[in-house]
């Protein structure tokens, strides 16, 4: 059995990844990919608590969290190419419309 | 009243609410049909607009008040509780008992009552009959008379209603509601912006006397917890109030009177009211809603003769009858320079209301002084007695003008239609001669005593009512007035003002009445359309025959004692000491006063009113007819007297006439210049003041608030760089935050 710790420093290492990359990527489907490292670190930490209490709760939420991060891709995605018929490009340094 | 408030069970006066209630729904029926059919020639000319649905109403409405007057005559006092329209209560201090107030709805009749309700019920049946003549043959009211018509029943059901009200709240009501459909009437040509103009200038002239009618009454309430007449009549709730209390809150309700039955210094509004058509001027402006204010007073008798208010409120009955004595004599001079007919009789009947104030303030004065209160109830009759005199003649007097002024109009049409357009005829050019012919100045009548026959008897018989020739209508009344205030004078010094002022009164009004009536009637015509006029409008003639033989009849009320209704009944027509016991002791009362004092005084009267004042007269304005020009055989001798005097004794006036006196009347002594300034002076320096404080504390509050958020939202602004990065951190860094702050707290 893997000590619990271990997996909460792998889900705050994914975190860390992800948030790094939400900050400093241009690229919005990279941005989008880094999302759903944050999220799947969440899951992980939900998980490894989950096994740890042999409580179901956990993984119930994971499930949860799988299910609704597959819908956000879907709607990102289409997002994203809406933005790119519009603009012709998903750079989100381009997108700055809302600005005003 | 008084002493002897007997109270009569009845059975009309259950009925009694219809005399209001009738009218008051006529007139949106009136209303609504009116704009249902306007135009429709059936509604045009069968129902003349509305005015053949508003007079049975007020037939009915008549003969209701009679049967409920019949058997109240002479008799007591009468109340009918209708029911309760608001109660609230409160807990009192302790919380044991519960503090009820209740404002309820009934009638309430007594003398005064009596008297108000017939002039008022008969005087707006028979200006009905008027209006059905004078306003439905002027093509200049088309499709709009159903508008006249419904305004004049919702006025009768206002003033009738006040008349009756059992409270000074409802009375306040109605009150309020007359002041309304006199403002609506004086206005019924609004197009017209002299008449906008006296629409509005009546209303907030008035309001300025409402005002302080409102103020009285709630010291009223404050005094007695409630408005009733039950109530406040009280002699036992009386006696334990503060007179000088009550005093200022009897003030303050003359105050609304004085604005209402226009007397010095509200009065401005009553002229420029003629501005409305003929009848309102006849049953609004002269013969009802001007009364109201001497009925308010009249409702304040008990107050004064209640035993513990002895002699404690004699310098309010004091102001009441300087009040009416000083704007007697002024109304009086400025009617004897103005030349517009219905003018003339606006102060005349300014200065016949401010006589019925003299009189009541008398009356008031005798009901407060020990030991003098049965001549109080004599006073008081007089007084009573001249409103009804007043209203009858004065209603008649507006009638005939309104006939005079029409007649005037068509006879114009008609001269100018022969002169220019020949062969041109039709109604629609009635408008469009509206040039500088005058149809109301005396300056454009002259000998219409011979071709309008019953309108110059009317006004003869009127105009002698007025002036108080002796046997006719208000000669009864006047006389009971002077010498009543004479009687006060006696004995209170300060009352030889208004005493005097009444004194000089009736020769002024004999010169300005007589005035009136030989410049209209008498000499030779001195325009083209003067002598061209015929009296020949249908309905016209019916109200003007009635009041004649009313006006002239007046004695034999006197003989029933009218004088004497206010309390002592034994004289009353219906008692067992008959009509010619009562006639034969007015006579002797009047005629062969056993005081010399009165004895000289009578005769004085009659002297300076009925020779004096239109001996002047005759000598400035008489002249006879036209040659081959006969009028009626009993106005034929005055003329032909007129004329003697005129040739015999007649003076040049151009030098009174340039006078700055008479200027100064001719422009009614300034009175509305300097209200207008002082209006101007006060309205300008509150609107410069409002400014001010707009601009800097309003404006600069939301001024300041404004500059203060545009600042700061140029600097949030900065924030929104439109990078979804910078999103993503501030919304990182605000659960950082969150979570720093969960870690804090807990």
């Amino acid at each position: 059995m893997i000590d619990p710790a271990w997996v909460s420093v792998l889900s705050a290492i994914l975190f860390i990844i992800g948030v790094w990359g939400a900050f400093t990527r241009k690229n919005a489907i990279i941005v989008l990919m880094c999302l759903e490292l944050i999220l799947n670190a969440a899951n992980l930490q939900f998980v490894a608590a989950a096994i740890q209490h042999g409580d179901a709760t956990g993984w119930v939420y994971a499930i949860f969290a799988i299910a609704i991060a597959a819908s956000e891709v879907a709607i990102g995605l289409a997002i994203f190419l809406a933005m790119y018929g519009q603009h012709e490009t998903i750079s989100l340094d381009d997108v700055n419309l809302l600005k005003h | 009243m008084g002493g002897t408030s007997e109270t009569i069970s009845s059975t009309f006066i259950e009925y009694a609410i219809f005399i209001v209630l009738l009218p008051m729904l006529a007139f949106p029926i009136i209303l609504f049909l009116g704009h249902i059919f306007n135009g429709n020639q059936t509604w045009v000319k069968s129902a003349k607009e509305g005015g053949l649905i508003a007079l049975p109403i007020m037939v009915a409405t008549f003969v209701l008040s009679m049967l409920l007057i019949s058997e109240f005559i002479g008799k007591g006092t009468g109340a009918h509780h209708i029911g309760d329209w608001l109660s609230f209560g409160w807990m009192s201090a302790d919380g044991m008992t519960i503090n009820e107030k209740v404002f309820g709805v009934g009638i309430y009749i007594d003398h005064v009552t009596v008297m108000l309700l017939f002039i008022a019920s008969f005087l707006c049946m028979l200006i009905n009959i008027f209006s059905i003549g004078y306003m439905n043959t002027d093509p200049v009211n088309d499709n709009r008379n159903h508008r006249f018509y419904a305004e004049f029943v919702l006025f009768c059901s206002g003033m009738l209603g006040m008349v009756l009200a059992d409270s000074f709240l409802w009375l306040f009501i109605f009150w309020e509601l007359m002041g309304l459909c006199s403002y609506l009437l004086i206005g019924f040509y609004y197009e017209k912006p002299s008449a906008a103009y006296a629409a509005k200038k009546a209303f907030l002239t008035t309001r300025v006397g409402d005002v302080f009618l409102v103020i009285g009454l709630v010291m009223l309430w404050n005094l007695f917890d409630s408005l009733d007449y039950a109530v406040v009549f009280n002699e036992d709730l009386i006696a334990q109030v503060d007179p000088e209390q009550l005093q200022l809150a009897l003030g303050m309700m003359f105050i609304g009177a004085v604005g209402k039955s226009a007397q010095f210094p509200l009065h401005v509004w009553l002229p420029d009211a003629m501005e409305g058509p003929t009848p309102v001027s006849a049953l609004i402006h002269a013969a009802t809603m001007v009364n109201a204010g001497l009925y308010l007073v009249a409702r304040m008798f008990p107050f004064f003769g209640a035993p513990s208010m002895q002699g404690d409120l004699v310098d309010l009955a004091f102001i009441i009858a300087a009040i009416g004595g000083i704007t007697a004599v002024m109304a009086a001079a400025i009617a004897f320079v103005q030349d517009d007919l219905k003018k003339v009789l606006a102060y005349s009947t300014m200065s016949q209301l401010a006589y019925i104030f003299t009189g009541l303030g008398a009356a008031l004065w005798l009901a407060n002084t020990p030991g003098m209160e049965k001549y109080a109830i004599v006073a008081f009759g007089a007084a009573l007695f001249h409103l009804f005199n007043h209203a009858m003649a004065k209603g008649m007097l507006f009638m005939a003008s309104g006939s005079v002024i029409h007649e005037m109009h068509h006879a114009h049409h008609d001269v100018h239609h022969h002169d220019d357009h020949g062969d041109d005829h039709g109604d629609e050019h009635h408008d469009n001669h509206h040039d500088d012919f005058d149809a109301q100045s005396m300056e454009n009548m002259g000998g219409l005593a011979s071709k309008m026959p019953i309108t110059a008897t009317a006004m003869l018989v009127g105009s002698a009512s007025i002036m108080g020739l002796p046997l006719i209508g208000g000669f009864w009344s006047k006389e009971g007035i002077i010498a009543n205030a004479w009687r006060v004078a006696l004995e209170d010094p300060r009352f030889f003002l208004p005493a005097s002022c009444v004194l000089i009164g009736a020769a002024m009004t004999g010169f300005y009445m007589s005035r009136m009536w030989f410049k209209t009637f008498a000499g030779e015509p001195k325009t083209e359309v003067a002598a061209n006029v015929h009296e020949h409008t249908p309905w016209i003639p019916i109200p003007l025959v009635t009041l004649t033989f009313v006006s002239l009849s007046s004695v034999i009320l006197a003989g029933m004692m009218f004088t004497h209704w206010s309390s002592d009944s034994s004289y009353a027509f219906f008692s067992e000491k008959g009509l010619i016991d009562g006639l034969i002791y007015e006579f002797e009362h009047i005629f062969l006063n056993s005081d010399a004092f009165f004895f000289v005084l009578t005769y004085f009267v009659i002297f300076i009113g009925a020779i004096v004042g239109p001996g002047l007269a005759m000598a400035l304005y008489g002249g006879s007819l036209k040659d081959g020009e006969k009028s009626k055989p009993w106005m034929q001798p005055i003329i032909n007297l007129s004329s003697r005097v005129n040739a015999k004794r007649g003076f040049d006036n151009s030098a009174w006439a340039n006078s700055g006196l008479s200027n100064a009347l001719k422009e009614r002594l300034y009175f509305d210049k300097w209200y207008d300034a002082a209006m101007l002076k006060l309205v300008a320096g509150f609107a410069n003041i409002s400014a001010a404080f707009d601009k800097n504390v309003v404006d600069g509050t939301i001024k300041t608030i404004e500059s203060t958020s545009q600042k700061l939202s140029t600097q949030v602004r900065r924030l929104t760089t439109g990078s979804a990065r910078d999103y993503i951190m501030m919304a990182a860094l605000g659960v950082l935050v969150i979570y720093l702050m969960l870690e804090v707290m807990i």
